[in-house]
């Protein structure tokens, strides 16, 4: 069954305890989620918003831009988007390479490949 | 200009009144652009850090400083990166300086008012004999000695330095190079006597009235309601008018209220609002005769960090109607009959003096010419927008005339580059201190000042 989307989904889910619960009886509520969550389709998001028709990216291609980012002949890369990056590289007669604009045009829609390299999901 | 002129018609103010009084059409504005939209910010953006404005500045200035180091110390010289450094070997690097200086102001020492340390007080000058000086580039940074005036060099400049790495780590300088003068600009001034005046600093809201009568008189004398006929047909040689900055006074930035509960401070208003209606009402008088283009300044209602965008037009609704006001950024571009202006409202100078040990306002002015950017210490201690695509502060090209405001006298000199470049560099003088204004001639770059002097306290009349 699929279930409808909603505004909120976007949001990590988080397990709310009823009112006047004792906090001993969580463990077994946690077995209880344990198996829910393997009946039922993996509807949980945790990263911001995707169009769900998107396939998953090329390894080559994030490795390409992860270079791109830790490149230091380009500036610093934290604050702005790749794109823009990129164009100032090109403003600046830094020569970026040309494939690297390409594909961030091709997936502009994707926030993972337009902003920056994050570690481990942190950064900014 | 105004004396020598002025002076046969003065008997005509001891006449009867003549049946029809002369009048004396002002020279219409010839051409003018305005070249200011660098320093525009549309949208803006804080989520970024300074680190891109450090980068697209030495990036920006690169070519340049490595073309100037070569045509100092010869073709075949070794441009080095801080990571190619050998020891012993004779290169020239391109960096960004640094200067480490023990009594800048610090935030950390700011918030040590939490362990009841007392902070530090401001002072004029925050340079000691102890200051080092370190070079960056994008990757390194390494400290400098030698043959460089490390008291005198600030935060933020680019340099090119010539010289050999010692054993310990350091740079032994030999000689260093700024970016020196920008390439010039083809002149096309005007072939007659037109003339700007140039103003700042007018103080207004400061409890004093004796600025006031000065400053009437300031309008009186261009708007040409005053003296004979010669000071008239004089004053309708004024093209423009430029106001760089400092329209209010400090006075009127008491932040006392912010403190106070909110009930004591209900019904008072900031001191900004009655000053800035007595702005509105002096610009009315002028913009009726002359076309003004207002710049803002440190004490005025605009944003903090430079460049300061132009002040609200709801702020002056009487003289918003003229369309003769021009509300303009604080680095102020424009082309004026020809003539290539550039100017600021003074606190990159000051910021400046603070940290160095030149005095001199027109010195520091002509330093900044020669090291090719408007304000080096922005934003280590000025306050600067995080740019991140290029910096609008690198001068590209040099203008005819340089001039910044709030300077504490007039100075004014004519510089002459290697290249053909010719720029009048001019220090305004603060008008609420010295009531002097500057008028500068765009036929012959010739700068004069005139003072509005009215009986002091101190006088004995």
């Amino acid at each position: 069954m699929e279930q409808p989307r909603r505004i909120t989904d976007s949001f990590p889910r988080r397990r709310r305890r009823g009112p006047g619960r004792p906090p001993g009886r969580l463990k077994d509520r946690k077995e209880k989620d344990k198996a829910k969550a393997k009946d039922k389709a993996q509807l949980k998001v945790r990263e911001c918003p995707r169009a769900p028709s998107q396939p998953p990216l090329d390894p080559a291609l994030m490795e390409m831009l992860r270079r791109f980012d830790l490149s230091w002949e380009y500036g610093p890369c934290s604050g702005i988007t790749r794109l823009q990056r990129w164009e100032r590289a090109q403003e600046l007669g830094l020569s970026p390479p040309g494939p690297i604009r390409d594909a961030l045009l091709e997936h502009s829609d994707n926030p993972d490949v337009t902003y920056r390299w994050v570690w481990d999901g942190l950064g900014w | 200009m105004f004396s020598e002129q002025a002076a046969p018609t003065a008997q005509g103010l001891l006449a009867p009144p003549s049946g029809e009084p002369p009048t004396f059409p002002r020279l219409a504005v010839a051409g003018y652009s305005d070249l200011s939209q660098p320093f525009r910010l549309g949208e803006r953006s804080f989520c970024r850090q300074y680190a891109h404005v450090y980068a697209v500045r030495l990036a920006g200035m690169r070519p340049l400083l490595e073309r100037r180091a070569r045509g100092r110390w010869g073709e075949d010289i070794a441009l080095r990166r801080l990571s190619e450094l050998q020891e012993g070997e004779k290169c020239c690097v391109v960096g960004t300086l640094f200067k480490a200086m023990e009594l800048q102001p610090s935030i950390l020492q700011e918030i040590s008012e939490e362990h009841n340390l007392v902070p530090q007080p401001p002072l004029p000058k925050y340079i000691q004999p102890c200051d080092e000086l370190m070079l960056e580039d994008e990757l390194q940074r390494i400290k400098l000695e030698g043959a460089i005036d490390v008291q005198r060099l600030v935060t933020g400049t680019i340099v090119a330095v010539f010289g050999c790495e010692e054993e310990d780590g350091r740079f032994l300088v030999e000689d260093h190079c700024l970016a020196d003068l920008p390439p010039p600009l083809p002149w096309s001034g005007p072939s007659s006597d037109r003339f700007v005046l140039l103003a700042s600093g007018l103080g207004l809201g400061s409890m004093s009235g004796e600025a006031l009568l000065s400053t009437q008189l300031l309008v009186d004398v261009v708007t040409g309601q005053l003296g004979a006929e010669g000071e008239q047909s004089c004053a309708a040689h004024i093209t423009r008018v430029i106001l760089a900055g400092n329209l209010l006074s400090q006075n009127t930035q008491s932040r006392d209220t912010i403190n106070k509960a909110k009930y004591l401070t209900k019904k008072t208003q900031a001191a900004s609002v009655e000053a800035v209606k007595m702005l509105d009402e002096i610009l009315l008088q002028l913009c009726s005769s002359v076309p003004v283009d207002v710049m803002p300044g440190e004490f005025d209602p605009t944003n903090y960090t430079l460049p300061q965008q132009p002040l609200h037009r709801c702020m002056l609704p009487l003289a918003s109607a003229y369309a003769t006001l021009r509300l303009v950024t604080n680095p102020y571009q424009a082309s004026l009959d020809g003539v290539r202006f550039l100017g600021t409202s003074g606190q990159n100078i000051s910021d400046i003096f603070k940290y160095s040990s030149m005095d001199d306002y027109l010195e520091i002015l002509e330093w900044t010419l020669l090291a090719g950017h408007i304000s080096p210490t922005a934003p280590d201690t000025l306050g600067c927008y995080p740019f991140y695509k290029s910096d609008p502060f690198i001068l590209t090209e040099c203008p005819h005339v340089y001039f910044c405001g709030n300077a504490p006298r007039f100075q004014s000199k004519l510089l002459q580059g290697k290249e053909g470049q010719r720029v009048l560099l001019v220090a305004v003088p603060d008008f609420s201190a010295t009531q002097t204004a500057c008028l500068v001639n765009l036929r012959d770059l010739s700068c004069q000042p005139i003072t509005f002097s009215s009986f002091g306290a101190d006088s004995e009349d």
